[in-house]
């Protein structure tokens, strides 16, 4: 294909992934090393707000931001380096904490207690997700041809519904004396209370996110192994090998690049966990890259951002994904150089 | 399966049926939940005892409910209308559709079968039933506390129409514009051996990484002054981007973009190069054979696609939330607003109703589609 | 009866109970606002005026900066409160009222006005404010006196727990972020404490905060062990279920709890002014009204003014008596603002109204879990959060 064809085929699609996209990442990424702020005077300022039995009045020192002419806040803006990354990763802190050698101060940091949460997440997740989506692919092709059909249907369900509403669904089955909750009080025949501790919520959280996207991966195992060559099972049928034989020699092997790219997506879709936490309002308790980012853009009660600290911090988790993705890219970048094909 | 080396021990077969039975129930019981509880009153909704919440008492002694017949016959009629929907309507959607233009024909005949299910349960049952339990005694008797107001709250008082048409509309565009969009990229990526080919498919595996709450609230302020900014090219005639649906749907898109363009070359990864070739010969340009040869045969996979696009636009929160005015807004973010207020458990219990009413399109897409997702994954991405 | 006024939100239900309102309106007016039902009963009225167009937001305060800086404005209106108040003002984004006040809103109470430097900014409909709530029928059983101090609020709690009436007597709005960051500001404005020194550093990490942070923590062990997820409606839902017994919750919740529709102890709940620390009463009072937007014509700010009229005029206020502690002539406070009187008649102040106290409140937002999670001790705590307070009005330009 030339080259100027090539372009107008990809062109649209190009142009509103730079314009969406690719121009509000070069932003952040200014933004990181930059931060603006109005121009502040002193001035004296007298307020007087309702009472329920009558106004108050007081007459304050407030700092007020300067207008320019045509009324806009003066701002000015200063190049200010690494500043808003030292800020979100703190490593005067962990550097004392690391030579006092102690996990818990870490763990007291915020940027550094996020990192856990979110690593141990996707590494965690990805085992269980990719496992128990193989395992109901497995089931469901072995099962009757006739119930298929609804199995699938309703294993499917997990992935479609709407993130915050499933979130919710399960919050409801456990928060306060949520039907889970007392159904495992009267079990144990003990007093639980699900979110009053961290490793509850996590729990929770992780059971979440696998019930969510193990479907997906299922689906795509499923129509994998409809594929799986016919001839090669009944060979190695013929060769004597065993059930596990088959499985770990024929049908593994086939589905291998369907596990590469299901990793890459989790791994992408569980680095930046963000919903989990609103969710569960774990963030008490465990927070993850994304909420820190979150947190910093969230306007405080007076309607500002730090929005340094927060490109900043999302710039860190890019660079996050990317080293995680490193691995299986690799091997991308491997079967593409031998004309292989992935995904 | 005729080879005996194929049949499997029993054992095996009640562990993997068994293992199956389990995922389903933990697979279906969150959303039969918050089906139950949509349809009692906050003081069953949320009991600690879960035979409470499912068979209703207070609602049953202060609204009503329903009687063992009608739930008898409630269920047989859902079921023949499932058995329909799977045995009779694909035949009769490809007899009445247009050739070769199957997605429309299932679009209609899909939204036609849904109206008509819920007539015959909104209108059509209770009309019926409400003339049989009268007279069969015991069995017209309330056993199980039933209540739709909240569903009428959420339908009627609260104006959910309007968010649904909203949903519909922002989805529809989402789809129609990210596949139109995608299948070209997909293709040119497909058929090109290029470095900037292969760089552009690593910068969208990029932007996919992105988290996107700081994409969104880079766009709101841009969003909201766009008549100003705009103005030196557009005049007078500038918009507001802010709120309005085509902005969103051109965020979506953008955003679904990386994913869809990954998926969609894939697929034609899988379509011979000799085909188009052979086209091209003929002396078609790229674009004719496109059009001639690679649209006949690619739709499992724009369908596939396009259904992954549908959940993410119809799913969609962060920006729906924060860059959709009132009048325009979705269903996920309206649903959140009803929970973010200052809530009383009567409004708890209708955001309930409104999530479960959410989760319906999504059920019917699925019982369509759902032979379509796994074709379209067997004949396009999993193919190694 | 609340379900009515919910309902009432619905274009419908508005239409038909506010028609005979003495209001026509012919500018298209948009308004954006807060989502509670004393908003819902007020954007109703107005949109019964006719071209009106309302979005009830619970976010709004994250868009209303925005849409008023762009011009023309997005919205005509919007909905305020003490700390939304402050950007606005400081954006110079609102229309001084004062003259569209001298000719419509001769109707309105003189202490609705939000004045800065003399000029009216804002128009307030109702007041908020925290204060005690408590079962009448357990603290009577037990012989309790009605606790007036936290600490008498602690030992009436112990007594309970050890009664065994409830397995917690105490419900509070300590969920992570904003309402655990009030629970202290709240608290620590009660000891009489000062949050910045007079340069603006951060003075929280002293005696008081500690005590402050100590009786949080004695409070926790009388609450339902998940209290860091529990909001205010969490509260309100635990009350109406009989699970606890006495709670400082916000006044707009004194309806709900008492509510037949809703709660299993109705009538059972007596509100009590706010509970004193050691030096004042431990609430702070709230406004929330309307503000009109600048960058609109004149012909639509006349318009918006008065829509605002309109929507708390006597008839409204008296059918909607119990939704809200109005501040617009007409109100008849009943038993469920008794409470809230009680607070404004003590000495609570109210939520301060700068820049610094809502970056400290954030600040307090994100560092006080840890404590009460048990991960790091109280002065550790403070002291963090000071740095962090620090670190963000750094970045804003405060220090």
């Amino acid at each position: 294909m030339k080259r100027k064809t090539f372009l107008l085929f990809v062109g649209p699609s190009v142009f509103m992934m730079v314009l969406f996209i690719a121009a509000p990442l070069l932003s952040v990424l200014w933004q990181s090393f930059h931060v603006t702020q109005p121009v502040y005077e002193r001035v004296e300022v007298e307020t007087c707000t309702p009472g329920l039995l009558g106004s108050v009045c007081e007459t304050s020192l407030k700092t007020r931001p300067i207008l320019d002419e045509s009324g806009k806040i003066l701002t000015e803006t200063a190049f200010v380096g690494f500043q808003s990354y030292r800020n979100v990763l703190e490593p005067e802190k962990l550097r004392a904490a690391l030579k006092a050698g102690s996990w818990h101060e870490i763990m007291n940091i915020r940027f550094w207690s996020a990192l856990r949460f979110t690593l141990v997440f996707t590494v965690l997740t990805l085992p269980l997700v990719l496992g128990t989506g193989f395992l109901i692919a497995l089931a469901v092709n072995n099962t009757l041809q006739r119930i298929k059909g609804p199995v699938i249907f309703v294993s499917l369900l997990p992935f479609i519904i709407t993130p915050v509403i499933g979130a919710l669904s399960i919050r409801w089955l456990f928060i306060g004396d949520g039907i889970l909750t007392a159904g495992l009080e009267w079990w144990l025949q003990k007093d639980i209370a699900m979110f009053a501790q961290a490793w509850t919520i996590e729990l929770m959280i992780y059971i979440y996110r696998v019930w969510h996207v193990a479907p997906f991966a299922f689906v795509v195992f499923y129509a994998g192994l409809q594929t799986v060559n016919k001839d090669a099972v009944e060979a190695a049928i013929i060769d004597g090998a065993t059930r596990w034989q088959r499985l770990r020699y024929v049908i593994v092997p086939h589905l291998m690049p369907l596990v590469i790219f299901l990793t890459l997506i989790h791994l992408m879709d569980a680095y930046r966990v963000f919903e989990e936490i609103v969710g569960f309002s774990a963030s008490a308790h465990v927070i993850s890259l994304q909420w820190l980012t979150y947190e910093f853009l969230l306007q405080d009660g007076t309607g500002a951002r730090a929005i340094s600290r927060a490109s900043a911090s999302a710039i860190l988790t890019m660079i996050g994904i990317a080293v995680l993705l490193g691995p299986p890219l690799r091997r991308v970048w491997r079967e593409q150089g031998r004309g292989g094909t992935l995904v | 399966m005729s080879n005996p080396a194929l049949r499997q021990p029993v054992g095996l077969k009640i562990l993997s049926n068994g293992f199956l039975g389990f995922w389903c129930f933990v697979a279906a019981f969150p959303i039969l939940w918050i089906g139950f509880m949509s349809f009692k009153t906050p003081f069953d909704a949320f009991d600690s005892n879960p035979f409470r919440v499912i068979l209703g008492p207070h609602t049953r002694e202060t609204i009503g409910g329903l009687s063992f017949a009608d739930i008898v016959i409630g269920v047989a009629v859902a079921w023949f209308l499932v058995r329909q929907a799977i045995r009779w309507l694909p035949g009769k959607v490809e007899e009445h559709s247009p050739s070769g233009n199957a997605t429309l024909g299932w679009l209609i005949g899909g939204s036609v079968y849904a109206l008509g299910t819920l007539l015959i349960f909104v209108v059509a049952l209770p009309a019926a039933l409400s003339v049989i339990n009268p007279v069969i005694g015991p069995l017209g008797a309330n056993i199980v506390g039933l209540t739709t107001e909240h569903y009428e709250a959420v339908w009627i008082d609260r104006g959910f129409t309007r968010n649904f048409a909203n949903s519909m509309i922002v989805t529809t565009g989402v789809v129609t514009v990210s596949l139109t969009v995608g299948t070209l990229a997909g293709y040119g990526l497909a058929r090109s051996d290029s470095l900037i080919a292969f760089w552009l498919l690593v910068a969208a595996l990029v932007f996919r990484a992105l988290p996107h709450s700081v994409l969104v609230s880079g766009y709101l302020p841009y969003f909201i002054t766009s008549a100003e900014w705009l103005a030196p090219v557009f005049g007078k005639a500038a918009p507001t981007l802010y709120g309005k649906p085509w902005a969103i749907i051109a965020v979506l898109v953008a955003i679904n973009q990386p994913f869809t363009i990954w998926m969609l070359r894939s697929f034609f990864l899988n379509i011979p190069r000799e085909l188009d070739e052979a086209a091209r010969v003929d002396g078609c340009s790229h674009l004719g054979a496109f059009r001639r040869v690679i649209v006949p045969v690619m739709w499992p996979g724009v369908i596939t696609t396009g259904l992954f696009s549908f959940l993410l636009a119809y799913n969609d929160f962060l920006v729906t939330s924060l860059l959709l005015d009132a009048q325009n807004m979705t269903m996920v973010p309206a649903i959140a607003n009803m929970f973010n207020r200052e809530t009383t458990a009567s409004d708890e219990v209708q955001a309930i109703a409104a999530a479960v009413s959410i989760t319906a399109p999504l059920f019917f897409l699925v019982l369509v589609f759902q032979r379509q997702i796994v074709a379209g994954l067997t004949a396009g991405a999993v193919k190694g | 009866m609340r379900m009515k006024s919910i309902l009432l939100s619905g274009v419908l239900a508005a239409t038909a109970n506010f028609a005979a309102a003495h209001c026509h309106n012919d500018v298209p007016v948009k308004t954006i606002s807060n989502a509670f039902p004393a908003y819902e009963i007020m954007t109703a009225a107005m949109q019964a005026c006719g071209n009106v167009e309302s979005e009830l937001d619970k976010d709004h305060r994250l868009k209303i900066v925005d849409a008023f800086s762009a011009n023309p404005s997005l919205y005509t209106m919007t909905s305020l409160t003490n700390s939304t108040s402050v950007p606005m003002i400081d954006a110079d984004l609102l229309r001084p009222l004062d003259d569209l006040v001298a000719a419509h809103g001769g109707g309105l109470n003189k202490n609705q006005f939000i004045r800065i430097d003399g000029k009216i900014m804002a128009i307030a409909a109702f007041a908020n404010t925290q204060h005690l709530m408590y079962r009448e029928d357990i603290l009577n059983d037990l012989g309790i006196a009605v606790p007036a101090t936290w600490d008498e609020y602690i030992a009436a709690g112990e007594q309970i727990q050890a009664a065994g009436v409830v397995d917690y007597p105490i419900g509070h709005y300590t969920k992570d972020g904003w309402n655990l960051a009030f629970v202290f500001v709240n608290h620590y404005l009660g000891e009489g404490g000062e949050f910045f020194n007079a340069d603006w550093t951060p003075s929280i990490n002293n005696e008081k905060g500690l005590a402050v942070l100590e009786r949080m923590a004695k409070l926790a062990t009388l609450m339902d062990p998940e209290y860091l997820v529990s909001d205010t409606t969490f509260v309100t839902k635990q009350m109406q279920q009989g699970k606890i017994a006495m709670a400082n919750l916000w006044a707009s919740r004194a309806g709900a709890v008492n509510d037949p529709d809703e709660s299993s102890v109705s009538g059972k709940v007596v509100m009590a002014a706010g509970l004193r620390g050691s030096e004042r009463i431990a609430s702070t009072i709230w406004w929330d009204g309307w503000a009109v937007a600048k960058n609109i014509s004149d012909e639509e700010a006349e318009a918006a003014f008065k829509l605002i009229v309109a929507s708390m005029t006597e008839e409204i206020v008296m059918e909607n008596n119990d939704d809200a502690i109005w501040l617009a002539p007409g109100f008849v406070p009943g038993d469920a603002a008794k409470g809230a009187f009680a607070t404004a008649a003590g000495d609570a102040p109210p939520y301060p109204m700068n820049k610094y106290i809502g970056s400290m409140h954030g600040a307090l937002g994100s560092g006080l879990a840890a404590f009460m999670t048990g991960d790091k001790d109280a002065a550790t705590t403070l002291a963090d959060i000071e740095a962090a307070y620090v670190s963000d009005a750094k970045e804003k330009g405060l220090l």
